[in-house]
């Protein structure tokens, strides 16, 4: 049995302009041990999914609108108050993409890691800040027991988030949620921050869940990848198949952009257009108007859903179009003219 | 010197520390941090800098220090000639506007209560205090459009925004007031590729066309090398290597620089797991109280005796334009070509 296995998450917020479908029928599961990568444009739904899953949604204006989230057999989204605290923070942490979320600017450090080791068990103050240095020192912060008595606003960026990350993992947790827990890192602070948890999942089968926009991190890092437009999963499978063997328009799409060491004199590629206004009821398939692939029949109503294609290879595919050339192809012909550039067709 | 002074931005020997105070009980010092301890450097008019290097090394203190949001402790400041380090707090205001920062924390720097067209509508009133009605309208939409946001969201407050949507308004505030000088700290890092990728070739855009100075700080050395002229490497405090953005990224002398360019992540499973790593031993040490002969010893991969780790390395030019901390063991390529 998986650890974790989402279906058919919802989670809509209702504002002044309308029904936002962050997140609209989301489905996906996760073994010990594993790590799950989510991608995917910004706005996708990718933080509102974790928060979801940490039922961390501010309600109003948000809501989980429907839905199973078993968590070792117990749904998250049904769960009550008390059953949730007693979870969350011990077997289900979360490092958030905003440092200062997760921590109180007016405490100590060393209050704050105490803290979250005495909410979930019985342990004196010394052995919890003994802990809680070994915890910093393992996330490298130089000089750890005389650091761990500041308090967050004297450490820089990255050694906040380190700290985060610290506290994510001071109870040992079976599911880390790590949302972008990299970031606001150096590349050298990065690999070895994922290189703790590697080793915290080598050691304890923690199983991960990490939101990243950075191809290359996902590369390094994750055994299965969501790729998520538009509030929904797009194209999914092993890193090997999205990486690949991608299928889907905007999975190939965004694999274009990412600036490689090479090319400085040209313009970097970017897909064109914008993302779709969540708050309009979405026909066929949402990546359409920005798609560089000539269509070949009608639009359905409704959203194309995920298909297998082969071992666990899984893309949304429309069926009217034809995306079976290499994009660079299809970029070359220049027949994109339905294409809505940034900043057009949009009035104030 | 006056000549130097007449580049269009000049540090000479900057130092901002930071003193943690006495201890309550004990009255003991708790030390100061040299968060920056000595920079010198020439930005020409038009020319975009990259600021690489570790966590807490002191690029977002060096950052706020240019912008005088922090004044630093020694050394001096030239911004087209005029020193900015002696001007007063109060007239302070009126000169910022023609430098304006974008920082890394979009959650931080955006005022939470007032919507995208009230921040964006006081930035721009920085430079335009007159405009009002549709011409403001007119010039927030376009803010709104220049970085890839919809100008019919312009009534909504920042946590209403994705984290990268955020960032878009953050670099739209920035451009209001039509600065010459940007400083952007860390400004892609929150961003998807394909946004980051807008966000580049808008910077890119906007440096060329309004001939606009630039600081980028950043992590990432493969968007570094792409935006910028130059690059800086700093490193506790200190620039331990400047150069072409080219030659810093793809044949560093420096084997920290050399650390740093092996450990970008590449998005290719197969070369990621496969691919070796110039990994430094060791951490950063405390910025408190640093020694104050050679601070990369600890993370050097030769040992080293009392009198080495009390030289200071010169910093040199070794090729024209190309400045390095030079030691022979951190630069000496046989120590460092550890694949
Ligand atoms: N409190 C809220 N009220 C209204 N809309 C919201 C709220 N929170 C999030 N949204 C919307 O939900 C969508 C998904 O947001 P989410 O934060 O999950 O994006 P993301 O994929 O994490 O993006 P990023 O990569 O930029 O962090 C966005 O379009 C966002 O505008
Ligand atoms: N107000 C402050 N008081 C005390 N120490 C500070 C203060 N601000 C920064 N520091 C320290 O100065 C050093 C440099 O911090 P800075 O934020 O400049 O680093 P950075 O290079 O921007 O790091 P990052 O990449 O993590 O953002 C760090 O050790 C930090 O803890
Ligand atoms: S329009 Fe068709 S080819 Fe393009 S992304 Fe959608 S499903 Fe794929
Ligand atoms: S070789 Fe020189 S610069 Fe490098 S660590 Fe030793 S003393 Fe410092
Ligand atoms: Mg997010
Ligand atoms: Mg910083």
């Amino acid at each position: 049995m998986a650890l974790l296995e989402v279906e058919d998450l919802a989670t809509h917020f209702h504002t002044r302009e309308g029904t936002v479908r962050a997140v609209d029928g989301v489905s996906f599961s996760i073994d010990k041990g594993e790590t799950l990568g989510i991608v995917g444009e910004s706005g996708s739904g990718k933080s509102v999914t974790c928060y979801s899953l940490m039922r961390l949604i501010p309600e109003p204006p948000g809501r989980i609108e429907r839905g199973v989230a078993r968590f070792d057999g117990q749904d998250l989204l049904q769960m009550g108050k008390s059953d949730l605290r007693h979870i969350r923070g011990d077997r289900i942490s979360m490092i958030f993409q905003d440092p200062m979320t997760s921590l109180n600017p007016y405490l100590r450090i060393s209050t704050q890691l105490i803290e979250a080791q005495q909410t979930h068990r019985d342990i004196d103050n010394k052995a919890a800040l003994f802990k809680a240095i070994e915890g910093l020192e393992e996330v490298g912060i130089p000089d750890a027991s005389n650091r761990v008595k500041s308090y967050p606003h004297e450490f820089s960026g990255g050694m906040r988030q380190r700290v985060m990350i610290a506290m994510a993992l001071i109870n040992e947790p079976d599911l880390l949620i790590a949302d972008e827990p990299t970031t606001a890192l150096d590349v050298t602070v990065q690999a070895q921050i994922l290189d703790i948890i590697k080793q915290r999942q080598e050691r304890l089968g923690t199983a991960v869940i990490l939101v990243t926009h950075d191809l290359g991190v996902v590369a390094g890092n994750c055994d299965k990848v969501n790729v998520m437009y538009a509030g929904q999963i797009v194209e999914s499978g092993s890193a090997e198949q999205v990486f690949y063997e991608a299928k889907h328009a905007y999975t190939r799409s965004l694999q274009k952009t990412i600036p490689s060491l090479q090319e400085k004199g040209q313009e970097l590629y970017t897909i064109p257009g914008l993302p779709p206004d969540l708050t309009k009821t979405i026909n066929g398939c949402a990546f359409h108007p920005r798609c560089p692939f000539p269509k070949t029949g009608a639009a359905e109503t409704g959203r194309p859903t995920l298909k297998d294609v082969g071992d666990g290879h899984c893309f949304a595919d429309c069926g009217y179009c034809d995306s079976s050339g290499s994009i660079e192809d299809v970029l070359a012909k220049g027949d994109t003219d339905d294409i809505q550039l940034p900043g057009e067709g949009v009035e104030a | 010197m006056s000549d130097r002074r007449d580049d269009f931005l000049v540090l000479e020997n900057v130092k901002t520390h930071f003193d943690l105070g006495r201890d309550f009980l004990t009255r003991k010092s708790k030390g100061v941090v040299k968060a920056v301890d000595g920079v010198s450097l020439t930005i020409k008019e038009g020319e975009t800098l990259g600021l690489v290097g570790e966590s807490g090394c002191g690029k977002s203190t060096l950052s706020r220090t240019i912008m005088q949001l922090i004044r630093p402790t020694s050394g001096k400041i030239w911004l087209e000639g005029k020193e900015l380090s002696a001007i007063s707090d109060r007239d302070i205001r009126d000169v910022r506007k023609n430098f304006q920062m974008i920082f890394q924390d979009p959650y931080a720097s955006l005022n939470p209560r007032m919507t995208v067209l009230d921040t964006l509508s006081e930035a721009i009133r920085t430079r335009h205090p007159d405009s009002k009605g549709d011409d403001l309208l007119q010039r927030v939409s376009e803010l709104l459009r220049t970085v890839g946001l919809n100008p019919a969201q312009m009534k909504r407050y920042p946590h209403e925004f994705s984290g990268g949507q955020r960032q878009r308004v953050a670099i739209a505030r920035a451009l209001a007031p039509e600065p010459k000088l940007i400083i952007a700290d860390e400004p892609v890092s929150a961003l998807d590729v394909s946004i980051q990728s807008q966000i580049l070739n808008l910077l890119k855009r906007l440096k060329s066309e309004m001939g606009l100075t630039m600081i980028f700080v950043s992590h990432d050395l493969s968007v570094v090398r792409y935006i910028s002229d130059r690059i800086a490497v700093m490193y506790l405090g200190r620039i331990t290597e400047l150069g072409n953005a080219e030659t810093i990224v793809d044949d560093p002398l420096h084997i920290y620089t050399k650390a740093l360019t092996s450990a970008i992540p590449v998005p290719d499973p197969r070369a990621e797991h496969a691919r070796k790593r110039v990994i430094l031993q060791g951490d950063q040490p405390s910025p408190i109280d640093p020694p104050s002969g050679c601070n990369f010893w600890p993370r050097s991969p030769v040992e080293h005796d009392a009198q080495m780790k009390e030289t200071v390395p010169e910093f040199v030019e070794i090729a024209t334009g190309h400045w390095v901390s030079n030691c022979r063991f951190c630069v000496e390529p046989t120590a460092t070509s550890a694949s």
